[in-house]
C-alpha cells in the first residue's frame, strides 16, 4: 500500500474540506459576525502551522509508523498511552462526518426512511471499501471524486453574482472587536482541517519530499475555500441571516437562481458532499484500525475494522440517544484541551524529543 | 458459482435498499404549489391558501399558452395557528404532497401584517429546508385568498403572472430572502411591493388584472407604517438602492408639453455632506435617460436644447425625491438604508444610534443631489409637426 503525492493531495484536500464545509464556518460567523472570515483565516493559519510542524515530526520519522516512532521516542507505556488520543480523535471524526451524514439525510431528503438503515448503508460502504482495497481503494476514489469535488466548490461560491453586495460585510472589525473575532477562531480551529492525517499517512507515502509539500498544499487549499466560502457567505446574507444557518454552504447553493432558470443546484452539491464524507470515513476506519492493530501486535487489521464498525455503530445509535454527546462541538474541554495537545503539544514535544536524541546521535558518531 | 451467486445477491440487496425506495414520490403523488397566500383568520390564527397546479389542464405552447375553459389550478386553504399546522391542515384535503420547491410567490395580506406578529411567520421559511427563498414576497390590499383565486386573462396562475408583472417591471429584489436580510439588518427597514386588485375589468366573473400599485413601508416590528403610491414608490426604491430600471414623464416648463424619459442603470450613493458632522447626509441619484417621447417646441438635436433638458431634468427630479424622502422619514422607517450606510462607515457613531434609529432617523438631515446622464435623445431630432 503506496501513496503518489498525487492522491496524497486530494486525500487530504477532501477529509479536509468535508469539516469545513460543515462545521466551522457556522461556528466562525455566530461569535465573529461580518468578521467570521478573519476568524476562519487565523484558524487556517494556526492549522497550517500545525500541519507545519507535523510533518517537521514525520519528516524525522519517514520510516516509521505513528505507533513505531511514538514508542521509541517516549518510551513504551507513555508512546502507547498517548497515541490513544489520535484514536480517539479519528473515533470522534468517525462519529461526527458519520451524524452529519446522516441526520442531514434524513432532514433533507429521505423524511421516512429509517435512520438505522442509511447509517448501516454507510458503514457498510466504509467497511467493504477499507476491509477489500485498504488504503489503494480510499486512494483512488479520492483521485476521481477530488477534482469533480474542487471545481464543484469552487464554482458554487460564484453562482449568486446577483444577489452579492460586497458592502455587507462592513464594517470590519469595529462591530465585533478581538474578543469575538478569538472566540470564533477557537470555536472553529478544530474543524478547519485536519492534520492528524499526516502523522498517520507520511509512512504509507512514496516520495517524502513531495508528499509533504502535497499535504501542505491540500491544507492551504482547503483554508483558501473556508476563507473565501466565508467571504461569499457573507456577500450574499450578510452577517445576521449568515449567524444563525447552521448548514451555511448549503444554504448558499438553495439561494442559486441564474436567470431564474439555473436553480436547486444542491442537488449535485449533496451527493458530493456524501462521497467526500464516504472518503473521510473511509480513512479514519482505515487508520484507526491499522494503528490498533499495530497497537495491539494483532495483525489482522481487516477484522478489527470490521470490530471497529460494530463498536462505531453501537456507540452511534447510543449518542443518538443521548444529545449531551452528540452535541459537543462548542466543547471547552475537547477545543481547549484536547485538540490543542494533540494537534500542537504532542507533535511539539516529539520534535523536540527528535531534535535531541538526532543531535545526541550526530555526536556520538563524531566522537 | 457460488461466490457469483453470493455477490449478485449482496448487490441485489444493496440495489434495493440504498436507492432510497422508501422516500420515493412519483411525480404523480406531488402536488406542485406555485404561490401561498396567507391571511389573517380571526383570533390569533392564520389562513393559507395555496394555488396549486393542475398539470393535466395546463396546456402547452402549442395552444398558445393562454387560459382554457375549465380552470388550471385549484385554490385549497385552511386555518391554523402558524405557517406549519395550516400548511398540514391543507395536506390533509389534498390527494398528493404538497411540494413548496417550486413556489415563485408568497402573498400576505395587509390585515395579517397589522394584526400579526410576522416575524414570527418567518421562522419556518429559514428552518425548514423544504423551502426555497427565492420566491417573491408580496403584500396585498384585502383578501390572499381572493388573490390566489384570480383568473388571469393572459397567464393559466395569477401567482406566476405577478411574478412575471414584477421582473419585467424591474422589481426584482423582493424576494424572501432579501426581505429576512432586511429584516434582521440594524439600519435598514423592509419595503414590500403592494397590490391591488383591478376592480374595473368586469367581462367575465373573477377576471381581473393586478395592479402593483406601490409599496408598504414597514418598521422594525414589521407594521405597516405607510403605503407608496406608484411614483413615489418608484422614487423611493431608487433612493433606496434597488432601483433597476423605469419610466418618468415630467411636463416642460410653464405647462408646454411634456418629456418622457427611461431612465437605467439607476444608482444611488450617500455621504455625510460636510466633514465630521453625522447629522447632515448628502445622497446623490444617479441615472442613464433615454428620451423617449417629446411634446415640447424642444428641437432635441440641438446641443443646447440637451444641456438645458438634463439641467432641468436634475433639478425636477432633485425637487420630487426631497417631497418623497421628507414625507417617508417623517414616517419613520429607514428604508433608504442610512442607517446601515452609518453602520459601515461610522461604526462607532452608529453604536450610540441604533437603539432607536426609528426615532432618531427623523433628525437626519438630509439632502438630495440628482445627477442625470441623458445617453440619447431617441432616433428623430425635431418635431414633425411643420
Amino acid at each position: 500500500m503506496k501513496l503518489s503525492s498525487y492522491q496524497m493531495y486530494w486525500i487530504v484536500m477532501i477529509s479536509s474540506i468535508v469539516t469545513t464545509s460543515y462545521l466551522p464556518i457556522h461556528l466562525a460567523v455566530e461569535k465573529a459576525r461580518q468578521d467570521g472570515w478573519i476568524s476562519m483565516l487565523l484558524g487556517g493559519l494556526a492549522m497550517l502551522f500545525f500541519t507545519w510542524l507535523i510533518l517537521k515530526v514525520c519528516k524525522q520519522n519517514e520510516n516509521k509508523t505513528l505507533i513505531t516512532f511514538m514508542r521509541e521516542l517516549l518510551g513504551t507505556v507513555l508512546g502507547k498511552i498517548l497515541v490513544l488520543m489520535y484514536f480517539l480523535l479519528w473515533f470522534r471524526h468517525l462519529t461526527t462526518i458519520s451524524r452529519g451524514t446522516v441526520d442531514f439525510q434524513n432532514l433533507v431528503m429521505l423524511h421516512n426512511t429509517p435512520m438505522i438503515l442509511i447509517l448501516c448503508c454507510l458503514l457498510f460502504l466504509v467497511a467493504y471499501c477499507v476491509c477489500k482495497g485498504g488504503l489503494t481503494a480510499i486512494s483512488r476514489c479520492a483521485e476521481i471524486i477530488g477534482p469533480i469535488l474542487i471545481v464543484m466548490l469552487f464554482f458554487q461560491l460564484f453562482l449568486n453574482p446577483q444577489d452579492m453586495n460586497y458592502k455587507r460585510i462592513l464594517p470590519v472589525y469595529a462591530d465585533t472587536g478581538w474578543l469575538p473575532i478569538l472566540t470564533g477562531t477557537f470555536n472553529s480551529y478544530c474543524y478547519i482541517v485536519d492534520p492528524s492525517i499526516a502523522l498517520m499517512l507520511f509512512y504509507f507515502a512514496e516520495n517524502k519530499q513531495t508528499a509533504s509539500r502535497a499535504i501542505l498544499w491540500g491544507t492551504a487549499t482547503t483554508v483558501i475555500w473556508g476563507v473565501m466560502a466565508t467571504i461569499v457567505l457573507m456577500f450574499v446574507t450578510g452577517p445576521q441571516i449568515a449567524s444563525e444557518l447552521v448548514v451555511p454552504i448549503y444554504s448558499l447553493t438553495k439561494y442559486i437562481s441564474i436567470l431564474n432558470f439555473i436553480q436547486n443546484i444542491d442537488a449535485f452539491y449533496i451527493p458530493l458532499w456524501l462521497l467526500a464524507a464516504f472518503i473521510k470515513l473511509s480513512l479514519c476506519l482505515f487508520m484507526l484500525s491499522y494503528g490498533l492493530s499495530e497497537w495491539t501486535g494483532f495483525r489482522n487489521w481487516r477484522l478489527i475494522a470490521c470490530i471497529v464498525t460494530g463498536i462505531w455503530l453501537v456507540f452511534y445509535i447510543y449518542s443518538n440517544y443521548n444529545i449531551r454527546l452528540s452535541f459537543t462541538l462548542k466543547s471547552v474541554i475537547l477545543e481547549g484541551v484536547y485538540y490543542p495537545f494533540v494537534y500542537l503539544v504532542l507533535p511539539a514535544i516529539l520534535w523536540v524529543i527528535g531534535s535531541v536524541k538526532k543531535r545526541r546521535k550526530a555526536k556520538h558518531s563524531i566522537s | 458459482m457460488r461466490r457469483f451467486l453470493r455477490m449478485a445477491g449482496l448487490s441485489f440487496i444493496l440495489l434495493i435498499t440504498s436507492a432510497g425506495c422508501t422516500d420515493f414520490v412519483e411525480p404523480n403523488q406531488l402536488a406542485f404549489v406555485i404561490g401561498s397566500g396567507i391571511d389573517y383568520a380571526g383570533d390569533g390564527m392564520i389562513e393559507i391558501s395555496h394555488q396549486i397546479a393542475i398539470p393535466s389542464k395546463l396546456s402547452g405552447s402549442s395552444q398558445g399558452g393562454g387560459p382554457s375553459d375549465s380552470e388550471s389550478f385549484i385554490v385549497v386553504s385552511a386555518k391554523g395557528r402558524n405557517v406549519f399546522e395550516a400548511n398540514e391542515k391543507v395536506q390533509r384535503k389534498i390527494s398528493r404532497r404538497l411540494m413548496t420547491s417550486h413556489r415563485t410567490l408568497v402573498v400576505i395580506s395587509d390585515e395579517l401584517a397589522e394584526k400579526m406578529d410576522l416575524n414570527k411567520m418567518f421562522d419556518k421559511l429559514n428552518r425548514d429546508p423544504a423551502n426555497n427563498q427565492r420566491d417573491l414576497l408580496i403584500m396585498i390590499k384585502g383578501s390572499a385568498k381572493e388573490f390566489m383565486k384570480i383568473k388571469h386573462p393572459l397567464e393559466q396562475l395569477s401567482s406566476i403572472a405577478t411574478n412575471k408583472e414584477l421582473l419585467i417591471n424591474g422589481w426584482n429584489h423582493y424576494s424572501i430572502r432579501q426581505f429576512m436580510i432586511d429584516y434582521a439588518a440594524e439600519g435598514t427597514r423592509a419595503v414590500l411591493p403592494f397590490l391591488q386588485i383591478d376592480n374595473n375589468r368586469e367581462e367575465k366573473d373573477k377576471v381581473h388584472l393586478v395592479l402593483l400599485s406601490g409599496y408598504a413601508v414597514l418598521n422594525k416590528q414589521l407594521k405597516i407604517k405607510g403605503i407608496l403610491n406608484d411614483s413615489e414608490g418608484d422614487r423611493a426604491v431608487w433612493m433606496a438602492g434597488r432601483g433597476t430600471f423605469q419610466p418618468l414623464t415630467i411636463p416642460w416648463k410653464e405647462g408646454n408639453g411634456r418629456l418622457s424619459f427611461r431612465l437605467t442603470h439607476l444608482e444611488r450613493q450617500i455621504h455625510l455632506a460636510n466633514g465630521k458632522n453625522h447629522g447632515n447626509i448628502q445622497m446623490t441619484v444617479k441615472a442613464q435617460a433615454y428620451l423617449l417621447d417629446n411634446t415640447t417646441e424642444l428641437d432635441m438635436s440641438n446641443v443646447n436644447n440637451m444641456v438645458m433638458v438634463k439641467k432641468y431634468l436634475d433639478e425636477r427630479i432633485q425637487k420630487d425625491m426631497q417631497v418623497t424622502f421628507n414625507s417617508i422619514q417623517q414616517w419613520g422607517p429607514d428604508i433608504f438604508g442610512i442607517g446601515e450606510y452609518y453602520h459601515r462607515k461610522h461604526p462607532y457613531w452608529w453604536k450610540s444610534q441604533r437603539d432607536d434609529w426609528d426615532e432618531n432617523f427623523k433628525k437626519i438631515n438630509v439632502s438630495i443631489k440628482a445627477n442625470i446622464l441623458l445617453r440619447s435623445t431617441g432616433t428623430s431630432g425635431g418635431q414633425l409637426n411643420d
